[in-house]
């Protein structure tokens, strides 16, 4: 199964230039570590271990429905601890079931898409995860990926795909991260998920990135009748540069795609985040939630809702510029266009500052200087932002406690 | 307690306080009266070291601590309160996560803070953007409610009474009175406080020791509240400022 993969893909696509390019700027290339027997996500060793914590994946599996890491070119640990939820190295899963190529393989993000998704469609052994939650099935606890680059400038190569039968949800977390020694590197990862009948799969995605990393996902989302996906977005470290344009198809009569980000630019960042939703399905609805605090860097905040029947669609962009500096902006360009006299489209975009009132407001109740200043940029964050739980909200705090420590 | 000495102060360049001499005595609360704009608030701001009120001359003293150049934290932490008549509005900010801050890890603070919060009516913009879409009732109690739970030891307070209803004005009253009680076993003795009024209506619950006349950014008299109150209500403040000044 993986050999015609890698056929078909080259066939749509020759990535020879773009294998130049990365050999240019220094990239190891993916090796091919098929054979590398997998362990135990416990058995991952400390130091990697304690790295996996902070973008919210716990190798102990505590209150996790199940695990799955790959380290730099392969995976590690694929394990799936509760009964209707499926969870394999997508290899594995191409060789056990024929109709992942046929049905999903490439079906919602093109092969020859651009340079990077034929990239790693050449890989010998695809490397990511499969994850199917089996009809009806409803996993209450999260299931937790990691995505982690362990080694200086490589170009990790990934192919995940996810698969929610009808009534099946899942709450899925995947924690991208480099190494904290790790300053550089590129991640390409494409990322299908389809969305059955009446399910609804919340996938989190948190990333802490090395300043000179380079992050390049491609995401294809299809949701059908009723199905509803939900996407958080956290970027944590505030180095990298991130560009992120999913495309979703919400095909399904009532179905609905959610999107929140919250995310922190610095001094050298770049972070773009767009994406295209197409609304084909009566009565189907869409919301994008943009948050950015920009202490430097470049935040751009896009994205295009496009309505072909009736449905609603709302934008909601909001960006905070703590400090003036010479190279940095924020911009917030949000897009809706109908193509359906049906079509209830709105948005909304604001980019604001801390003002010094504020501060000291605040410093007159006791707080220092700082810890008024994360306390409002917190606020700015959380605000309409809802239903991001616990642990993304202790992120968020972080964030808060980054930016006002001029950290950003 | 609170001294202040030969103190100019300038807005945006512009000199709105001129060579002020004031001091109040630890326990004691005084009256600031003066009319719209004649510098009240800038006093009470510069006091707590906002940054739009710059010190171009002059010292403040504090416990007998300079705290010219002190932060408003610093103030803060040592005792300086305010209550603000037009506070600003935080988004994504509420009322409980201050009081939440203030509160830290004091049972004491705690259990100020909820006896306190039903009975100053805060319960319905508790978890609201802290003074956004309040009305002027609201924003007193709101601030009062921060001062009382924050436990300040100087209390300033900008017109704690006005545009506010009777039954406001009684809310408004007892928590004014609790915040500059130091020890409800014994009511004489007192925090020290300073109240901008112009009604002298807070002053029915207040006993304040002393009042003060601000005009045009001039300390032009001091003396007893309520008679000095009782010639403005009779006679203005300009007839007010000239009689003191004729006295002086």
């Amino acid at each position: 199964m993986a050999t015609e993969t890698r056929s078909k893909a080259s066939g749509a696509e020759k990535p020879e230039d773009f294998i130049i390019k990365l050999q240019q700027e220094g990239r190891a290339l993916p090796e091919n570590q098929d054979s590398e027997p997998l362990i135990a996500p416990d058995e991952v060793n400390e130091e990697d271990a304690v790295q996996l914590q902070e973008v919210g994946v716990f190798t102990d599996q505590r209150e996790r429905s199940g695990t799955f890491v790959m380290q730099d070119f392969h995976t590690v640990s694929a394990m799936s601890l509760v009964d209707g939820l499926e969870l394999l190295p997508i290899h594995v899963a191409l060789e056990t079931y024929d109709w992942l190529q046929e049905q999903y393989y490439f079906k919602a993000v093109p092969a020859d898409k651009n340079e990077r998704t034929a990239f790693v469609a050449a890989q010998d052994v695809p490397q990511g995860y499969f994850i199917r939650v089996k009809a009806g099935a409803e996993i209450t606890l999260p299931c937790q990926t990691a995505l982690y680059i362990s080694k200086e400038n490589i170009a990790q190569a990934v192919h995940n795909i996810v698969v929610l039968e009808e009534g099946a949800s899942l709450k899925l977390i995947t924690g991208c991260i480099s190494h904290r020694k790790v300053p550089s590197g590129i991640h390409m990862a494409v990322s299908e998920m389809y969305i059955g009948k009446n399910a609804t799969l919340t996938s989190t995605m948190v990333h802490s990135w090395g300043e000179d990393v380079v992050v390049r996902p491609s995401a294809g989302v299809v949701v059908d009748d009723g199905g509803s996906y939900i996407n958080n977005y956290v970027s944590l470290r505030p180095g990298a540069d991130i560009v992120s344009n999913p495309t979703t198809w919400l095909n399904g009569k009532g179905s609905s795609a959610k999107y929140q980000s919250v995310i922190l630019g610095s001094e050298g960042s770049r972070i773009e985040l767009g994406g295209e939703v197409f609304l084909n399905g009566e009565g189907s609805s869409a919301e994008l939630n943009h948050r950015g605090v920009c202490t430097g860097g470049i935040i751009s905040q896009q994205g295009i809702l496009q309505g072909n029947a009736p449905c609603r669609a709302h934008v909601d962009c909001a960006g905070m510029l703590l400090e003036r500096r010479d190279e940095g902006y924020i911009e917030s360009v949000p897009g809706i266009r109908a193509l359906h006299p049906e079509a209830q489209m709105s948005h909304e975009a604001s980019i604001g500052r801390i003002s010094p009132e504020q501060v000291e407001y605040l410093m007159a109740r006791g707080m220092e200087e700082r810890e008024a200043i994360s306390m409002i940029i917190r606020g700015f964050l959380d605000a309409d932002i809802e239903g991001l739980g616990q642990e993304l909200d202790d992120r968020i705090a972080t964030i808060a406690q980054m930016a006002g420590h001029g950290e950003g | 307690m609170l001294e202040i000495r030969d103190l100019c102060v300038e807005v945006h360049g512009e000199e709105i306080l001129h060579h002020i001499h004031l001091t109040i005595p630890h326990g004691e609360v005084h009256a600031l009266l003066g009319p719209n704009g004649s510098g009240k608030t800038s006093l009470m701001m510069t006091i707590m070291g906002f940054h739009n009120y710059v010190v171009t001359q002059g010292r403040i003293y504090f416990q007998g601590e300079d705290i010219t150049e002190k932060t408003v934290t610093e103030r803060a932490r040592m005792g300086i309160g305010v209550s603000q008549q037009r506070p600003p509005t935080i988004p994504g900010v509420t009322l409980r996560q201050i009081l939440d801050y203030e509160i830290s890890n004091s049972e004491s603070r705690a259990a100020i803070a909820e006896s306190w919060i039903p009975q100053a009516r805060v319960d319905n913009f508790l978890h609201r953007h802290i003074n956004e879409g309040l009305s002027g009732g609201e924003i007193k109690r709101s601030e009062l409610l921060q001062m009382l739970v924050g436990d300040v030891s100087f209390a300033m307070l900008d017109e704690p009474d006005s545009g506010v209803d009777l039954e406001a004005l009684d809310i408004a009253g007892s928590m004014v009175n609790a915040i500059l009680t130091e020890d409800p076993a014994h009511p004489a003795r007192r925090k020290t406080g300073l109240v901008i009024t112009h009604t002298g209506q807070i002053l029915d619950y207040v006993q304040a020791d002393k009042a003060h006349i601000l005009i045009d950014g001039n300390l032009v008299g001091s003396g007893n509240a309520h008679l000095i109150i009782d010639t403005v209500s009779q006679r203005g403040y300009a007839a007010c400022g000239q009689c003191m000044q004729e006295k002086n």
